[in-house]
């Protein structure tokens, strides 16, 4: 019988899942158990993650062995399949997205004026898409749309937050 | 009567004064977010929570309970014309209403979609008024041990239900959800668990940033990975028409109702579940089963009224027992506590008239809904002209600044961001996020529960499995995971492959 995609897929989750579920155990175990307080043992606090850990464990041995009776196993991975995966638009686009939206969550906000950091990431995102879409740079006047979305939302939402409803933005 | 005196002295507050502008806003911002493919309900109410925490609590929860309303039928407009459900609760709605739209009949189906959408708001709506008071009477009488399986019960079940296919995803989803909450002081000592000498984890996982990450974030990298959407264009065709025939299917649109407000009313389970299962029983009785799935107004309008019922059903359990119906009520759950208000069994001797004000809030999101649906029509067909590649970077930044906004911390972005991330490689496994979310609401009275029901019996655990009401949602767990287990389905098909054989000639 031959692996679907997600058999595979499940093969692997399950590992993590199981790997995180033993973590879960162990790091309850090594909970304080405040025997010098002399508290109630049945309210130590890693009574239950612990129990939840141990419930992780198991479903991800279901999982595993469901996953390896099904085949998920065997997962195919040749230079061919791992290459026509990095290559496939869908990824392509979402690796674009992630650099630029961690780009901007982690390495602008805060760190900029709010309205200059969001200005240059609204500007960058929907030029960067619009032109994997086309598969060049966009004509000008969607780079003319980009850049006024860009200024509305920077000027917009710092005047929503800060003006309308007291909230302060870093940077 | 002291109900409906404190119903009609909210109405009759909200209408004679701004609130009622906010009504129309917030109503109208909740169909825009609804129809854009990748702005789910839940998205809509957590930013609007971040948005409104300043304001006083009743108009907080108005604004959150419009835009909760007005994005569970908003949805149904993608759904008909793009066969995209703008929110996963209109999935069933795009089976009948696009196949509708594609022979020109745009503007019917969005008239059935929004006069079951009318009726439906407002069989859960009298429902939420009549069960809410009756449920926190009853709930009343709960215990460490009743909770601590309403907890377990909740989890396997939104489990189950939003991933039928492969209901282990589902439970682990609610686990994972339950772990998250465990990071953090816990509540009886006040001991750090999972924190690693972080301050930050000390204080736990906010359950808005987390949501706003797996809502939002997750899916902005979802919408961006598939291929891009069309807009059915054509016709729109008649509107009143639709109004018309609607009506004629007055008898599935009550049938849908209450079976919407019903699965609601389950824990976790909501909208989606509320129109699957309301389709379902209207396929079911149909006269015209064959029309199912090729544009039957029968199916369109069930899915409809089974979705917006499902709503006011889903704030039965927030009010009564401070456990979420739905993913979109978990955020109004947490709203409420942010105001002040604390729901759970309570909530009748505490805050008397909220229930009502929460009934009346809903009866006017309904009909706003109802009248800007209908008269909106073609202008709100605009929005959808929206790139994903113009709306999206919107989106997150609306996110990052809502993740921001409720605790002005920037560990509150960086949780949005790895919920995000993990909500979507989760969604790309086929675990559901519904469970997840209730995971980490439950996760703190699961844990309480628990060691106190232990430390009331000095760790026996028989009244855990005695007490009646802890029998019955123990026994139905145990008969969900059963029923759920391939051998047993294997068993049950055979028994009645058998038995249709031997009833048949």
């Amino acid at each position: 019988m031959k692996a679907s995609r997600m058999d595979r897929l499940d093969f692997v989750s399950a590992i993590v899942l199981t790997a995180f579920g033993i973590a879960v155990l162990v790091e309850s175990l090594r909970l304080p158990r405040l025997d010098h307080l002399n508290v109630n043992p049945y309210t130590v606090p890693g009574i239950v993650p612990g129990m939840l850990g141990a419930i992780l464990t198991l479903c991800g041995l279901a999982m595993l062995i469901r996953s390896i009776l099904r085949g998920g196993w065997r997962l195919d991975l040749t230079a061919d399949t791992v290459g026509g995966f990095v290559r496939s638009p869908s990824v392509r686009r979402v690796a674009l997205v992630l650099a630029l939206t961690l780009g901007y969550a982690l390495g602008l906000f805060g760190w900029l004026p709010f309205w200059l950091a969001t200005m240059a990431f609204v500007f960058a995102f929907v030029v960067a898409t619009e032109a994997m879409a086309l598969g060049k740079l966009p004509p000008l006047p969607n780079i003319a749309i980009a850049a006024a979305i860009a200024a509305v939302t920077g000027a917009g939402v710092e005047f929503v937050f800060e003006r309308l409803f007291y909230v302060r933005l870093p940077g | 009567m002291a109900g409906l005196e404190s119903f009609l002295s909210a109405i009759a507050g909200f209408v004679t004064s701004f609130a009622i502008i906010d009504v129309f806003w917030a109503t109208l911002l909740g169909i825009v977010v609804g129809m854009l493919p990748g702005l789910t309900a839940t998205l809509g109410v957590a930013l609007m929570t971040t948005l409104t925490f300043q304001m006083e609590a009743d108009r907080a929860i108005l604004i959150l309970i419009c835009m909760y309303v007005g994005a569970i039928y908003g949805g149904s407009r993608s759904a008909i014309l793009l066969n995209i459900p703008g929110t996963p609760a209109n999935a069933a709605t795009s089976l009948d209403g696009y196949p509708l739209a594609r022979s020109g009949q745009a503007g019917r189906a969005m008239a059935i979609a929004t006069t079951g959408s009318f009726v439906g708001g407002l069989i859960g709506m009298l429902a939420l008024a009549v069960v809410a008071p009756a449920l926190a009477e009853f709930a009343l009488s709960f215990g460490a041990f009743e909770f601590f399986w309403l907890a377990v019960f909740g989890v396997l079940i939104a489990g189950q239900l939003t991933a039928l296919d492969d209901p282990l995803k589902g439970w682990i989803a609610g686990f994972l959800g339950l772990f998250v909450a465990m990071i953090g002081q816990e509540g009886i000592h006040a001991v750090p668990r999972f924190a690693y000498g972080s301050t930050d984890l000390a204080g736990g996982i906010g359950l808005l940033p987390a949501m706003v990450g797996a809502f939002g974030f997750a899916e902005i990298l979802t919408v961006m990975r598939q291929q891009s959407y069309e807009v059915v264009r054509g016709k729109v065709g008649s509107i009143w028409s639709g109004v018309r025939q609607a009506v004629r299917y007055r008898i599935t649109a009550i049938r849908s109702g209450l079976i919407g407000t019903f699965m609601g009313l389950v824990p976790g389970v909501g909208e989606d579940m509320g129109a699957w299962a309301s389709y379902a029983a209207a396929r079911q009785t149909s006269r015209e089963k064959g029309q199912f799935g090729k544009g039957s107004v029968e199916g369109l309008m069930a899915a409809e009224t089974g979705n917006n019922a499902a709503v006011p059903g889903a704030l039965i359990p927030v009010l009564t027992l401070a456990v979420p119906g739905s993913a979109p009520a978990a955020v109004l759950l947490a709203a409420m506590i942010i105001h002040g208000i604390r729901p759970g069994p309570l909530i009748m001797i505490e805050f008397p008239d909220f229930v009502f004000s929460v009934v009346a809030m809903v009866f006017l999101a309904t009909c706003a809904m109802f009248v800007l649906g209908l008269l909106l029509t073609r202008p709100l067909l605009l929005v959808l002209r929206v790139t994903r590649e113009r709306l999206m970077p919107v989106i997150f930044v609306l996110c990052t600044v809502g993740a921001f906004a409720i605790a002005s911390r920037t560990f509150d972005v960086w949780i949005m961001l790895v919920f995000g991330v993990l909500g979507f490689i989760l969604r790309e496994l086929k675990y559901p996020m519904a469970p997840l979310i209730l995971g980490i609401v439950l996760g703190d009275i699961l844990d309480k529960s628990l060691r106190r029901g232990l430390v009331l019996t000095d760790g026996d655990l028989t009244p855990f499995f005695t007490r009646p009401i802890s029998i019955v949602l123990f026994g139905s767990a145990l008969l969900f995971i059963i029923l759920s287990m391939p051998g047993t389905r294997r068993l049950m098909a055979r028994m009645l492959a058998r038995r249709r054989n031997g009833d048949g000639p």
